[in-house]
């Protein structure tokens, strides 16, 4: 049912937790299953320096939130706005249909964070 | 990797004794049972054997099993059976909000077809109250079906009570009224009498008894009259037309002959097993809610509400190391809302979504308990460290007296 490399992002959640002087924190929340993503990112020189997050919900809302994470350190905001839901789920080897609303949640924190920026 | 398997109730692996049982009839003894030559005979011989066995499980006649596909189809032919036989004297079923999905899927479409459903609560404990169903009661109430033993949380429904209650209704004129109960859970892990229940149905599965998926049984008292679902054949004294599964039939009388005599050790086995997990694991991780009442509960069955998680994140978890379990989570089930059964005991969203079932079996090791314990809490911690609930509440009781969750 799950990819190795997701399975990997789970044992080994990347860039979990929140962070100190952020420039942006957002949380989302799916409002039919209850899964929550908190997004945090700090700037540097035009470029988000660090992501971290922090996740609760069911294995793709915390697969995702550490694969957004990863993904993102090093780009602009402007790159990070570029991305896409199966850039996400291609980063965990992808995931079922059926839990493709966490790919969904995980853009939809990135996008508030992005908003806080901007 | 260790392999640990906890999710009994899901199914059971079929045990050794009971494949080579039922192995010749998968091969050299062949014969169809309705047939009159020697073949068939010895095929009759072996599913009548097997009757009996199935019936001494649950302390009935031969005559009054009926060998079907397993439990969702016992529980269509009971409920279904009963409530279209006996239509034209009323059309009121009364069950509770505990039931396994086949059972709440019948009742559901029986609703949608015309017919009445009263859905008792079974509290904080997990427990149907008596005094509820006789308050229920109407004189247009064909069929009470409650449980004999939760699937999820185990609990122990007041069966027996309620047996009482139906027959003390029919001698005072109630005729047409009859009492049902899933009791899919319970072989194995509890003494089983159909007359000391006083139910008029019972339904079986084989599967959950280490016996092959595939088969199962009804138990209908002699008298009692059901409408057939499956037509078309005259097996089953005409109550489940279809050739019979001789081999799962012979498997199946096999796990009900070990079931009940080993029923005490399985029991005081996994009782034993299970209460030491329970300790192991109250010592070990904060902030757990057990769901289910402790003391009238199946002895193999532990469900546990773990706060701040999810139930499937932390199923996957375990899955990796090796520990099958399941969870009342709604993300692993397919549908939204999470398990109804923890919903039902009043627990809050967060806890129905974060609860684990684990289920023991007779073949539980004392190491596979302590490799439970070694590596949940770990499992639970790393997930609590991801969760903004939990980052939530450290920061809330930091702010009120400096206590990590979980002290105190």
């Amino acid at each position: 049912m799950y990819s190795e490399t997701f399975k990997d992002h789970l044992a080994n959640p990347r860039n979990a937790g929140d962070l100190e002087a952020a420039d942006a924190v957002a949380e989302q929340t799916n409002p039919v299953c209850g899964d929550r993503l908190r997004l945090s990112l700090r700037l540097r020189g035009g470029r988000i320096e660090a992501a971290r997050f922090l996740a609760y919900g069911c294995a793709p809302t915390l697969a995702c939130g550490s694969a957004l994470a990863e993904l993102l350190e090093g780009l602009t905001p402007a790159e990070a706005a570029r991305l896409t839901r199966s850039r996400i789920t291609d980063a965990l080897g992808g995931l079922p249909p059926r839990k493709q609303h966490a790919a969904a949640l995980a853009l939809e924190t990135l996008r508030s964070a992005l908003e806080q920026l901007a | 990797m260790q392999r640990v398997y906890l999710d009994h109730s899901a199914t059971t692996p079929t045990d050794p004794r009971v494949v080579e049982a039922l192995m010749p009839y998968l091969t050299a003894s062949f014969g169809n049972p309705s047939s009159v030559h020697f073949y068939g005979q010895e095929a009759r011989a072996a599913v009548d054997r097997a009757r009996r066995e199935v019936a001494a499980l649950v302390g009935a006649r031969p005559n009054e099993m009926v060998f079907l596909s397993g439990g969702t189809e016992a529980n269509n032919l009971a409920i279904r059976g009963v409530a279209e036989q006996h239509a034209e004297h009323g059309r009121h079923l009364i069950t509770s909000s505990i039931e396994h999905s086949s059972v709440r899927g019948i009742c559901d479409a029986l609703e949608r077809r015309g017919w009445e459903v009263t859905r008792l609560p079974a509290y904080e404990e997990g427990v149907v109250r008596v005094e509820d169903v006789r308050a229920a009661l109407r004189p247009d109430t064909v069929l009470v079906t409650v449980m004999l033993a939760n699937n999820e949380i185990g609990t122990v429904q007041p069966v027996a009570e309620l047996g009482a209650l139906v027959r003390e209704r029919r001698a005072a004129g109630q005729k047409y009224l009859w009492l049902h109960t899933d009791a899919v859970q319970a072989p194995g892990r509890m003494p089983l009498d159909v007359d000391a229940l006083g139910c008029d149905l019972l339904s079986l599965s084989a599967h959950k008894l280490h016996a092959p998926k595939g088969v199962g049984a009804l138990y209908v008292r002699r008298g009692t009259r059901l409408t057939a679902q499956n037509l078309g054949g005259h097996q089953e004294r005409e109550r489940r037309a279809g050739t019979e599964s001789v081999p799962l039939i012979v498997g199946f009388g096999e796990a009900a002959r070990l079931a009940r005599e080993e029923l005490d050790e399985r029991v005081a086995r996994m009782r034993a097993q299970r209460d030491r997990f329970e300790a192991g694991l109250s010592e070990r991780v904060s902030d757990v809610v057990f769901n289910g009442d402790r003391l009238r509960r199946l002895p193999h069955i532990s469900n546990v509400s773990f706060r701040f998680v999810e139930g499937e994140g932390l199923l996957i978890n375990l899955d990796m190391q090796g520990v099958a379990v399941s969870t009342g989570s709604a993300c692993s089930s397919g549908s939204l809302e999470p398990s109804p059964v923890i919903r039902a005991l009043g627990r809050d969203d967060e806890l129905a979504r974060g609860s684990i079932r684990f289920s023991l079996g007779k073949d539980t090791t004392d190491a596979d308990i302590d490799y439970v314990l070694e590596v949940l809490p770990r499992a639970v911690e790393n997930l609590r460290r991801l969760s903004p609930l939990y980052q939530k509440a450290l920061a809330e009781r930091m702010g009120v007296g400096c206590q990590a969750p979980g002290a105190g």
